[in-house]
């Protein structure tokens, strides 16, 4: 049993399905991120999950227990809101508090508990202030602090980060997951940014048109995409058309260079992809010529033509080798691992 | 220093006419309420005031307000909440806004037709409810010109002017609040007590004042509606400023002086209690 | 259950509003014993005294919004665009009349412009129009400035003016072909209300002994009993009319505004 279970989850507007029998477990203290391009219905899920939307289908439980029909304030539930929320009135001590206040802790124990939260955050010496007084970085910060201190049994973030700046978003990121792992929390993640669901996520579940394509590691996602979809959402990828010659071994054939797969496959034509470093320079593979070089400083973005289409490969920089030129004649391979072959 | 001397010529038209129709005129009567007849700085004046008539007529005058603008804000405050939080289909906002711009300045001589027609002895209220349900308001005591019928009047632009100006604050209070509040475990109660409420205070305040002056300092409709038979205070000095009804010219003055501190406190009461409630904004 | 709530909120607030109209026409039109007739208003219409003050009240506003404008918009203008600092003095003068008494402004005119004093305004007819002008003009304060102030928030006054500058316009130029047409939304919605305000007003006239409006409808008030009411309708029409231009005016200028 899970701790956290969406079951069978819908939700309607009007006429219009925004959420289709969204279905996801989640283990207790796991990271789960909820990936998807902008009107998916992340945010929709997300609701649903802390009570402010009723499911027009489909179950909420917490820990064995329906929560479908209680309100917010019944949930426990932490969340953390894109534009902050903090409460203009009051300060940052009191923001922190204000979930202790309402659940009629103690004054001293109260303070105690604040401070413990405004120290993990690390803004010990802040809490008199308030918020307007602080950077946007800082207030998310007490936002979560805010949403953490009555020890939630649940931790919602939506699109945390999608308000700061680049700088400040990867520090942050890290910050949660610092957190969210020292107190095992069990959190979902809203974002749109595939960089942040990668890198901090236990899983990810990559959303299209309110359905989850996809649920996986973040390894799984990147290298095993299920869908179509998945694949073109998460990374990029480099797709050609290939022709199957042997769909018993594995044989295709690309641009007349022959690619052994080694897997079964259908017979007919399909669609190959590799990510761009898995490609490679090579004396033997796909015909290309050489468009662009881009220099990343540790990795070489090399821009290529090939099979009618843009290619696109990343190696990592090496002092003594010459980058190519554009215009140069290449091949292209990749390790057998490296080729994902589409669905569809 | 030329440059200095340029700029402030820019606003000398406005000062000028500040200065001599509104400031000067103020002063003017502020000094004469310290002065006797022969120019003399004296106290008296203001030992006038305490006299039963006058007394009375500030204390009704002050209830009249203090009721007017409590009624207005919390009957205009529920008219706006229900439009914009109400769940109330959205339409109704745009009439009730065009509505209350209206009718905030439908005041004065009108105003007070408009209420002895309905709630006068021959009004249409009045006699639809004694034909319908046997109910004669004034036999039960009601009077038009009396302080329920003087602030039942008043209320008819007190509230549209609450309802104009509470509307966009409320449209103020951002959702994430509500719902940042709510799922801290925050009933609507707490809600409202905790975060709603202090955000407000300074609107609220702010308006309570302005409707406190305005019916305060309010003469045609109390004048149309009862003469000079109710003896509020801007009706007394008005009736004084006509023809000297107070037999002394300084105790006018003095009585416009106690209508300037009474406004002016208000004011200067929701300054600071503004003040205080604003440390948490920009 | 919060919807209940609205509803009754706004039934019960809606009934207050609507019962004084409806009893108010009614009562105007019951002039004729046992029959509704119109002859309240053609009562009200015909009377010379109607068109006479009705009239003076309006020339009045007119003068008024005249006033106002010539004094609120160079002011707000410069303001922005020199002073800056000064923008809490200047709107706290402009907010003073909200805190003080018609009534004693006016007790103060009396006073400092009797025909004993140096500038005796009150001498003469002229005069004590003037004075109620410049009494009008304080009314209206208010309003104005915070309708023309708001409008011009919308503008880069500082950009507008360097580039006006720049082409060699002088400073009249650049106020009557620059600033007031781009503020022009916002002085129509200040002079409407300010008409609105004016057209009715008792106390000033009244104390100024001026043949105004207001003070009009009051005696006409004190002596008959159908005549007010059809005088109070056609005020509040006057008022509506008043406002659903001034609405139309902002909403006209608004999208335009947001056009360019
Ligand atoms: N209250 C509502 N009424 C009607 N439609 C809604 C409502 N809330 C959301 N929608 C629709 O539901 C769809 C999903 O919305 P949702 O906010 O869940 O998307 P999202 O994945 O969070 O997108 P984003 O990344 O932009 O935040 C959208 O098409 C949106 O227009
Ligand atoms: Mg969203």
């Amino acid at each position: 049993m899970t701790f956290l279970t969406l079951d069978h989850l819908q939700k309607s507007f009007g006429p219009t399905r925004v959420v289709h029998d969204f279905d996801l477990g989640v283990e207790k203290g796991e990271f789960v991120s909820f990936l998807g391009p902008s009107g998916c219905g992340k945010t929709t899920v997300l609701r649903m999950v802390a009570g402010f939307e009723t499911p027009t289908a489909g179950r909420v439980v917490i820990d064995g227990r329906d929560v479908t029909r209680l309100r917010p304030n019944q949930r426990q539930i932490g969340m953390v809101f894109q534009s902050y929320a903090l409460f203009p009135n009051l300060t940052v001590a009191e923001n922190v508090g204000f979930g202790l206040r309402t659940a009629g802790v103690p004054r001293a124990e109260r303070a105690g508990r604040v401070a413990e939260m405004l120290a993990l955050i690390g803004l010990p010496d802040l809490g008199g202030r308030y918020p307007w007084q602080l950077s946007g970085g800082q207030q998310q910060r007490v936002a979560l602090a805010r949403a953490l201190a009555p020890r939630p049994r649940v931790l919602l973030l939506d699109e945390p980060l999608s308000a700061l700046d680049a700088k400040i978003r990867v520090s942050l990121r890290n910050q949660i997951r610092e957190i969210q792992q020292q107190l095992a929390i069990t959190t979902i993640f809203v974002t749109h940014d595939q960089e942040e669901a990668l890198s901090i996520s236990d899983r990810i579940v990559v959303m299209h048109k309110g359905i989850a394509d996809q649920t996986g590691t973040p390894a799984q996602i990147y290298n095993q995409p299920a869908t179509d979809f998945v694949a073109g959402f998460v990374g990029t990828l480099n797709r050609f058309e290939a022709e199957v010659l042997d769909p018993a071994r594995g044989l295709v054939r690309v641009e007349g260079a022959e690619i052994a797969l080694d897997r079964p496959l259908p017979a007919g034509r399909i669609t190959l992809a590799a990510r761009p470093e898995s490609l490679r320079i090579a004396a033997e593979g796909i015909p290309a010529e050489i468009t662009g070089v881009e220099f990343l400083g540790s990795v070489q973005r090399l821009r290529a033509r090939a099979a009618g289409r843009e290619v696109v490969l990343d190696r990592f920089n090496e002092p003594g080798v010459a980058l190519p030129q554009p215009g140069a004649q290449v091949r292209l391979a990749a390790a057998q691992a490296g080729w994902l072959v589409l669905p569809g | 220093m030329r440059q200095i001397g340029w700029n402030w010529l820019g606003v000398l038209p406005f000062f000028a006419f500040a200065l001599l129709f509104l400031v000067l005129p103020t002063m003017n009567i502020v000094i004469g309420a310290f002065q006797n007849p022969q120019g003399e700085f004296t106290l008296a004046n203001l030992a006038g005031l305490a006299s039963p008539r006058i007394v009375s007529s500030f204390a009704i005058s002050i209830k009249i307000s203090l009721a007017s603008a409590l009624l207005g804000c919390l009957i205009g405050f529920a008219m706006a909440a229900a439009v914009v939080m109400g769940g109330v289909p959205g339409w109704i906002k745009g009439p009730l806004m065009t509505f209350s711009g209206v009718a905030s300045n439908f005041a004065g001589v009108p105003l007070a037709f408009a209420f002895i027609a309905t709630l006068g002895r021959v009004g249409l209220v009045t006699m639809l409810l004694r034909q319908w349900f046997g109910i004669n308001i004034y036999a039960m005591g009601f009077n038009l010109l009396s302080f329920w019928g003087l602030t039942l009047t008043y209320l008819f632009f007190q509230i549209p002017l609450m309802i104009l100006i509470i509307t966009p604050a409320l449209e103020g209070l951002k959702r994430e609040w509500r719902e940042a509040a709510e799922v801290l475990g925050a009933s609507t109660f707490q809600y409202w007590r905790m975060v709603a409420l202090p955000i407000l205070f300074p609107s609220l305040l702010g308006t309570f004042a302005l409707l406190f002056a305005n019916s305060f300092g309010a003469v045609a409709t109390a004048y149309a509606l009862t003469g000079s038979s109710l003896s509020i205070v801007p009706i007394m000095l008005f009736a004084q400023i006509r023809g000297d009804v107070l037999q002394d010219p300084h105790l006018g003055y003095a009585m416009a002086f106690g209508m300037i501190v009474v406004t002016g406190l208000a004011n200067l009461a929701y300054v600071v209690m503004r003040a205080r409630a604003e440390r948490w904004m920009q | 259950m919060r919807r209940v709530w609205s509803w009754a909120a706004l039934i019960v607030g809606g009934l207050y509003f609507l019962l004084p109209l409806i009893g108010t026409i009614e009562f105007s039109l019951r002039m004729r014993r046992g029959e509704y007739s119109l002859d309240a208003y053609r009562s009200v219409l015909s009377d010379p005294n109607f068109r006479a003050t009705f009239s003076y009240s309006v020339a009045m506003a007119a003068l008024t919004i005249l006033l106002g404008v010539l004094i609120v918009v160079p002011t707000a203008y410069w303001v922005r665009l020199r002073l800056p600092r000064l923008r809490p003095v200047i709107e706290f003068i402009t907010l003073l009349p909200l805190v003080i008494p018609a009534i004693v402004v006016v007790f103060g005119y009396i006073r400092l412009y009797n025909t004993s004093s140096i500038l005796p305004l009150t001498g003469t007819a002229s005069g004590t129009n003037l004075l109620l002008l410049c009494g009008y003009a304080t009314l209206a304060l208010p309003y104005m400035y915070r309708a023309v102030d708001t409008g011009l928030s919308t503008l880069d006054v500082r950009s507008l003016t360097e580039a006006a500058q720049s082409l060699g316009a002088g400073w009249a130029r650049i106020i009557v072909r620059l600033i007031l047409p781009n503020v022009l939304g916002a002085v129509m919605s200040g002079a409407f209300l300010s008409f609105a305000i004016v057209i009715g007003e008792f106390t000033m006239a009244a104390l100024l002994n001026r043949p105004a409006f207001g003070p009009y409808m009051q005696l006409l008030g004190a002596n008959r009993a159908y005549e007010p009411a059809a005088l109070a309708v056609i005020a509040f029409a006057v008022t509506w009319g008043c406002m659903g231009v001034m609405q139309l005016i902002s909403r006209l200028f608004g999208t335009r505004m947001q056009a360019k």
